[in-house]
């Protein structure tokens, strides 16, 4: 658990710290983009209103500079009016506007005159539209370019109508241009249709006052008149370059389809899209005294512009560098805890082998007994410790009898397998302190530490001959036995060191042999003192 | 002897009282007002739709009656336009227009414009009641509220405060003058605008009034002036316009313009600060 925490927990909170290094830059960059993205609306936005706003301004002016006219000359002449609009050269700069007219103010009991002055004029035709009885009227006597389309507003008295009446008396009240809402013009044909809107601006007798409601409601004498069609207005505006945005004008407040004035998206299957997009924005401006609402939606193009991709790519790489850099810190900070794991792994197996090869330099692999030259050692360490604290040790060398006919006519393995239950069997019958080795083919010794008398190792001999002399039962079945000469020498008695001790124990082993074999002979050799 | 002596201590006498009297014509003639502003060109002044600041459909409002009277005192030729707020701001920083009136300074505005004030107002939040705020920052937090402001338009503190925030979130509309606004927020388009107290009048005459209620944003007055701009009017003319302006403080001509259009206690507060 410690060194969980010491190893995982940094690695986390670096892990931690970079993706939230990466979440804040990401939110951040997400930030940036809503901020341009609304700057760049807002730009959009305002560029567009204030282009609408100074064009209609232009467009005033131009019906300014016609009341101007009238103001300065009282009277103009048909061919007066046209030399001046002639002269304004509104050309394809200035599209949205159809004309610009003239409607004298003609009370009813001067009507008859009016239309028999007209017709003598040259325009036989000529009536006042819609028919009908008014209080007065205000007929259109001249729309220039007076040719084409305008020709149809000729004798038109918007005075006659609500929709064109209204704006007409605000205009007359207020002195300055006022607009009608979303109207179809009377000069429209049966081809291409627009929505339009008509301007007027008032005109009052030379000379007489104009500062106040009353004033100049008593001194108006007409209008100049202004008729618009709305798609080419905004043509005349923006061209036909490519928008990022699309843009809708609504007249008033209400965005119906009804007083949907003008959709630079029209007809364009991207219309709904760009206008249901989040990317959306309204404003209402004023134009000659009514509420034009203008929204704005975005392309897809607009989006992709302003790089929607780039807080995406942060977050991919930031992710990505955030991993790396746990990865090589888990790798720097988990090296030492490896590199100890890997030695302690060195270590063990080391010392595993050691031993394998310690216990193969000191065992016989067939029984697992200690072999010569470890008995030869524990012989001797015995033989010291008897030494020192003077006591007794035992040496018995076992020797199988009749053991080679068993190998010869038996085989190896049954021959194999005897030796190794001997061992077993030798083994069970002395204590963990005492030695068996095997230092021959059929010979074993055993080595008694620390025993109180000669009878114990003798008496101990002979239970050893006993096991081994009971039948063996080979694999396939076969009832063995074997016996064995046991030849017994005793420290100190029979010899002082290791070499006597041994041959004694040989010797004794001989004679047991000699003895007819499967019983256990003492040395009888006595040292003299 | 005596008789001559008393002849010329008369002549003395009438001598110095002469000149008593020269001093003190001197003096008087010192003392007349500063010449008027320079008036060697005609001077441009707009006008913005603005309630009963300015109505273009009646051509009548307290900036018109103002103007009027600023023009009169000045005896300058001015041409007179009515164009949405923020084109007059950007005229007025180019140094295209002379002058607006009502207008409020801000640390941008300072730079370009300079100002003669001549009425102070404080600034609140006419909020729908459906929309349930009880205090300013209730509209700040709840997303779904929009603001309607006039464009370009500077308001006290904490609405500019209100207002910055609100743009970042994309939670403003603007119009060019307040009357789409108003319709706006009847149609529940937008919760909430910023008026001034001389647009209660026009809240209380419709049906806004029923469906809203007014919270202060606890600003101070703000004062409203006369705008010049600094590109086309020097320093020194600024003065005089100035002195113009605070003459027709002083002399009650300001009180009496916005009394024609309130009641006397609003108009009073509006005008003394």
């Amino acid at each position: 658990m410690k060194s969980w925490f010491r190893y995982q927990l940094p690695i986390l909170f670096i892990l931690g710290t970079s993706l939230g290094i990466t979440y804040l830059l990401w939110r951040h960059e997400q930030h940036n983009i809503a901020l341009d993205q609304e700057k760049s609306f807002d730009f959009n936005l305002r560029e567009a209103s204030s282009s609408i706003e100074q064009r209609m301004a232009a467009y005033e002016q131009v019906l300014r500079g016609a009341q101007g006219l009238y103001a300065a000359s009282g009277e103009v002449t048909f061919s007066e009016f046209r030399t001046y609009i002639d002269t304004l050269q509104l050309g394809a700069n200035y599209s949205g506007i159809q004309g610009v007219g003239v409607m004298p103010i003609v009370p009813d009991a001067q009507k008859e005159e009016h239309v028999a002055r007209m017709r003598k004029q040259g325009f036989p035709n000529y009536a006042i539209t819609p028919a009908g009885t008014r209080e007065s009227y205000a007929p259109v006597i001249q729309l220039e370019p007076f040719i084409g389309r305008n020709l149809l507003a000729l004798g038109h008295d918007p005075y006659g109508l609500p929709s064109r009446r209204k704006a007409m008396e605000q205009a007359r009240d207020s002195g300055a241009p006022a607009i009608t809402g979303k109207v179809t013009l009377v000069v429209e044909t049966k081809d291409d249709v627009q929505p339009g809107f008509v301007m007027f601006l008032p005109m009052y007798q030379k000379g007489a006052r104009a500062d106040t409601i009353a004033a100049r409601r008593a001194n108006i004498t007409g209008w100049v008149v202004a008729p618009f069609r709305m798609n080419n207005l905004m043509a005349g505006l923006y061209g036909r370059r490519a928008l990022l945005a699309g843009i809708k004008i609504y007249d008033g407040v209400e965005t119906t389809p009804e007083n949907l004035l003008y959709d630079s998206l029209q007809n364009s299957k991207q219309s709904q899209t760009a206008y249901d997009a989040h990317a959306k924005a309204t404003e209402y401006i004023e134009v000659g005294g009514r509420t034009w609402t203008l929204v704005i939606g975005s392309l897809p193009e607009f989006n992709a512009l302003k790089g929607e991709n780039s807080s995406r790519l942060i977050a991919i790489a930031g992710v990505g560098l955030s991993l790396l850099l746990t990865l090589l810190s888990w790798t720097l900070l988990s090296g030492r805890a490896r590199a100890i794991a890997l030695a302690q792994e060195m270590t063990r197996e080391l010392r595993e082998s050691e031993a394998r090869f310690r216990h193969q330099a000191q065992h016989d692999t067939l029984t697992g007994l200690p072999n010569r030259a470890l008995f030869n050692d524990r012989l001797e360490q015995a033989l010291a410790q008897a030494r020192r604290q003077q006591k007794h040790l035992a040496l018995m060398f076992v020797d199988l009898d009749a053991f080679k006919p068993i190998n010869d006519n038996l085989g190896h393995h049954v021959g194999d397998l005897l030796l190794k239950e001997v061992a077993i069997r030798m083994q069970q019958h002395v204590r963990a302190s005492d030695t068996v080795a095997r230092i021959g083919g059929d010979e074993f010794v055993v080595l008694l530490t620390s025993i109180e008398e000669a009878e114990d190792a003798l008496a101990l001999a002979e239970i050893i001959r006993r096991a081994i002399s009971q039948p063996f039962e080979t694999p396939d079945g076969k009832i063995l036995n074997v016996s064995s000469s046991i030849g017994v020498a005793v420290y100190p008695e029979n010899g002082m060191d290791e070499t006597q001790l041994s041959r004694n124990a040989d010797s004794a082993m001989y004679c047991a042999k000699q003895r007819g074999r499967n019983n256990v002979h003492a040395c009888s050799a006595l040292l003299q003192a | 002897m005596v008789y001559l002596f008393r002849i010329v201590y008369v002549t003395m006498k009438i001598q110095f009282f002469s000149l008593l009297i020269a001093l003190f014509a001197c003096s008087m003639a010192t003392a007349q007002p500063a010449p008027g502003p320079d008036c060697t060109r005609p001077l441009t002044l707009a006008l913005h739709d603005h309630g009963f600041l300015y109505s273009a459909q009646t051509d009548t409002g307290i900036d018109k009656d103002f103007a009027d009277e600023l023009i009169r005192r000045s005896g300058c030729k001015f041409v007179v336009s009515v164009m949405p707020r923020a084109r007059i701001w950007q005229l007025i920083e180019a140094g295209a227009l002379d002058f607006s009136l009502s207008g409020i300074t801000s640390e941008a505005r300072d730079k370009f414009a300079g100002f003669a004030w001549y009425f102070s107002n404080k600034y609140y939040l006419l909020v729908r009641k459906d929309a349930k705020v009880q205090q300013v920052t209730d509209f700040e937090n709840n997303q779904k509220l929009i603001l309607g402001v006039v464009r370009s338009f500077q308001y006290s503190e904490n609405a500019n405060r209100l207002l910055n925030t609100l743009k970042m979130e994309r939670r403003v509309e603007y119009a060019t003058r307040l009357e789409p606004l108003y319709e706006i927020l009847k149609l529940n388009r937008i919760q909430a605008m910023v008026i001034e107290p001389f647009d209660y009048p026009q809240v209380e005459a419709t049906s806004i009034r029923s469906l809203t209620t007014i919270i202060d944003l606890n600003d101070a007055s703000v004062p409203h002036g006369l705008i010049m701009s600094k590109k086309s009017i020097s320093l020194a003319e600024q003065e005089k316009w100035r002195a113009l302006v605070n003459n027709m403080r002083a002399d009650g001509t300001v009180l009496r313009i916005f009394e024609k259009y309130f009641n006397p206690e609003l108009a009073k507060s509006l005008v003394n600060f």
